[in-house]
């Protein structure tokens, strides 16, 4: 964002958005392992990172929704069937592993491109729309496997859901760094991305600059479609088994994160790096419950709780930032 | 569209014919007469459609589902909405199961503690909403898992299967062998909030608030206040709702709206939305949300007896919710072009 008025090294590192859920990680993290060792074992590593590298995409695929302004509840249905058709095709149909990937990331594709064709020609809100999709896309789902799971995962693809690539660090991380970066550069570099995020901060003047409001909305859903598809085939890899219950609990864990990474909801101000963080943070938790034995159903509540206090620290940043802005201008 | 008083939209004498279409376009109208046709075409078509026990199961659920799309409705009137309502209703359902199976309170005051829960935990969300002036679709998103996560916590995801007898008795219940009372106190339900939203005061500050914050504010309406009271109605109606499953299934099941309450998501804006509520804000419709929940129950019992998969049904109704926000762009778009808007 534009500075008004120069800062300081030290202040400008902390205007990051992914500054203050990194620490908190930190902190997080030398706090468990000083109670608990085996925290850090590499058992415990290699368990943390594969839930961080699948938690990691379904967060991006929102939120490159929420950086347009909207969101993406159909998000986990649409890796949900994408993650049986992937197990399914293979199981059924016998189609090799490379076709059968690219055939799942596409319907991936379409599904998010058929709710951002509705949601940009009909203008109707995309929470709407995308409850709609949910039940379709989860009707579908059910429809097929009948509730029953598919079992048909070839061995190569059990491999890369359980074997590490260097030390306590599961495969899986490879694909998360990668949609990672994507998005990154996308929201960076690209001017698709840049159309996103100007489009979220201001429908408006992003229309009167030329940017067509559509075709950007449409791509930002197709994006999402392909991140929650990833995250359904990787899902497939880690749980070796073609779930039809996958996706059913990615919806508060995907709006946690980026809210915890400082994302606006109204748009048009997301972070990758306060994202990972989100996530990291979300999962030290959860993992940490797990260690002190504590009831796991309270997970619920302090991922719950978790948003209340990113959305008062995103409140209070505001306010401040603005404070700032306004000092600025008087000098 | 979003007007509160209709008629004073309307040019000052509209031609007989205006008001006619505009009859003939409403939710009401048009729902109506496709529950007429569907309902004459699966009672000719399918055998045991008309059955008593049939249209007895249809009411009971119909009676479900409309309380479940006033609860939503009640917060769609601010233009925000409540993700929770699933949650609301089944903390409600396992405190009474709690108070009328462990702690032995008789079953009228334990509805009652069970619905001032679910308007206690309303107001949480709408105090939440208010003061810190996020959207309410993050701040019940958070209130959902928490809600939910307190409620799993607490009963250890056991059911409550040990109930008074009255309870299962009262959703086995019928009248003229056809008609449960939970379709009762649900139209008793619609009647009072038609009557809440068209003659009270607090009624036409909520619709105010809703179609226009600012002017409301500028009128004097308390806003803050007004938006309050819209999410403890949502939370009441929502606890009623999760009583309304507790007497049909006889126990006070967790997992009786699915995973954090979702599966009530879909019922909560399907019938509102096909009666003509708008998402947002301002106008809503009583008579709407109950016939949109009727539509729905037909269609769907229909459908199970020509063995469609209720996995299909899902996604049928799916597309349904997405048919019905097309109908009403559509309708928006030819009322407008004939200046009647």
């Amino acid at each position: 964002m534009a500075q008004p008025f120069a800062l300081g090294p030290t202040a400008r590192l902390f205007d990051n958005d992914w500054i203050g859920p990194c620490i908190v990680s930190l902190i997080a993290i030398l706090a468990i392992s000083w109670f608990q060792p085996a925290f850090l074992s590499s058992f415990n590593i290699f368990v943390l990172s594969s839930a961080i590298a699948v938690n990691m995409v379904i967060a991006l695929g929102q939120l490159v929704i929420i950086g347009i302004g909207q969101m993406n509840l159909a998000l986990g249905s649409i890796g949900g069937l994408v993650a049986i058709s992937f197990v399914g095709v293979m199981e059924k149909f016998g189609i090799p592993v490379p076709i059968a990937l690219a055939f799942a990331l596409g319907i991936g594709v379409l599904m998010g491109m058929a709710s951002g064709y509705i949601i940009a020609r009909t203008m109707i809100s995309a929470f709407i729309i995308t409850l709609a999709g949910l039940q379709i896309f989860k009707g579908i789902n059910l429809g097929i496997t009948q509730a029953q799971p598919f079992y048909g995962v070839p061995d190569g693809v059990k491999a890369f859901g359980q074997a590490s690539v260097l030390g306590p660090l599961p495969w899986l991380l490879v694909p998360m760094l990668l949609a990672s970066a994507g998005v990154w550069y996308m929201f960076n570099r690209l001017r698709i991305g840049r159309h996103i995020l100007a489009l979220g901060a201001n429908p408006h003047a992003a229309e009167l600059s030329g940017i067509d409001p559509k075709v950007t909305i449409i791509w930002a859903h197709a994006v999402s479609g392909l991140l929650a598809a990833t995250a359904g085939v990787m899902l497939v890899a880690k749980l070796q088994i073609g779930q039809p219950t996958i996706g059913d609990d990615w919806l508060i864990t995907s709006f946690a994160a980026p809210v915890i990474g400082g994302a606006v909801l109204s748009g048009g101000r997301v972070s990758v790096g306060g994202t990972f963080f989100g996530v990291v943070i979300i999962a030290v938790i959860t993992q940490a419950l797990v260690i002190f034995n504590i009831d796991p159903f309270a997970v619920q509540i302090v991922l719950g709780a978790l948003i209340l206090w990113a959305v008062g620290i995103n409140r209070l940043r505001e306010v401040r930032i603005a404070k700032l802005q306004s000092m600025g201008a008087k000098t | 569209m979003t007007g509160v008083p209709r008629s004073s939209q309307m040019p000052a004498t509209p031609s007989r014919s205006a008001v006619s279409m505009r009859v003939l376009l409403s939710n009401e109208f048009g729902l109506t007469a496709l529950i007429a046709l569907t309902a004459v075409v699966f009672a000719l078509t399918l055998e045991g459609f008309t059955s008593p026990f049939s249209l007895f199961a249809m009411g009971r659920q119909i009676g479900i589902d409309t309380m479940i799309g006033l609860a939503m409705m009640a917060v769609i009137v601010t233009g925000g909405l409540d993700l929770s309502v699933g949650a609301i209703g089944v903390c409600a359902a396992m405190t009474f199961g709690w108070l009328a199976q462990t702690k032995g309170v008789p079953v009228l005051p334990s509805v009652v503690l069970a619905v001032l829960l679910g308007g206690g935990l309303g107001f949480i969300n709408g105090f939440a909403v208010v003061k810190s002036g996020v959207h309410s679709f993050i701040i019940t998103l958070a209130s959902m898992s928490i809600f939910f996560g307190i409620m799993v916590f607490l009963t250890k995801a056991a059911a409550y299967n040990g109930l008074p007898a009255e309870v299962s008795a009262f959703g086995k219940f019928k009248f003229f062998k056809t008609i449960s009372p939970l379709l009762l106190i649900s139209v008793a339900s619609c009647i009072g909030l038609a009557l809440l939203y068209r003659f009270t005061v607090l009624g036409r500050q909520m619709l105010a608030a809703g179609a226009n914050a600012r002017a409301a504010e500028l009128s004097g309406i308390r806003t803050g206040r007004v938006i309050v009271a819209c999410h403890i109605l949502t939370g009441l109606l929502a606890a009623m709702a999760g009583l309304l499953v507790v007497a049909r299934t006889g126990a006070a099941v967790p997992s009786m709206a699915g995973q954090l309450g979702q599966d009530w998501l879909l019922p909560a804006f399907l019938a509102p939305v096909l009666g003509g509520t708008l998402l947002s804000g301002g106008r809503v419709s009583v008579l709407g949300t109950l016939l949109g929940a009727t539509f729905v129950n037909v269609l769907t019992s229909g459908l199970l007896l020509m063995q469609v998969g209720s996995f299909w049904i899902l996604a049928i109704l799916g597309s349904m919710l997405l048919a019905a926000v097309f109908t009403d762009r559509a309708r928006q778009v030819f009322l407008k072009s004939r200046g009647m808007i």
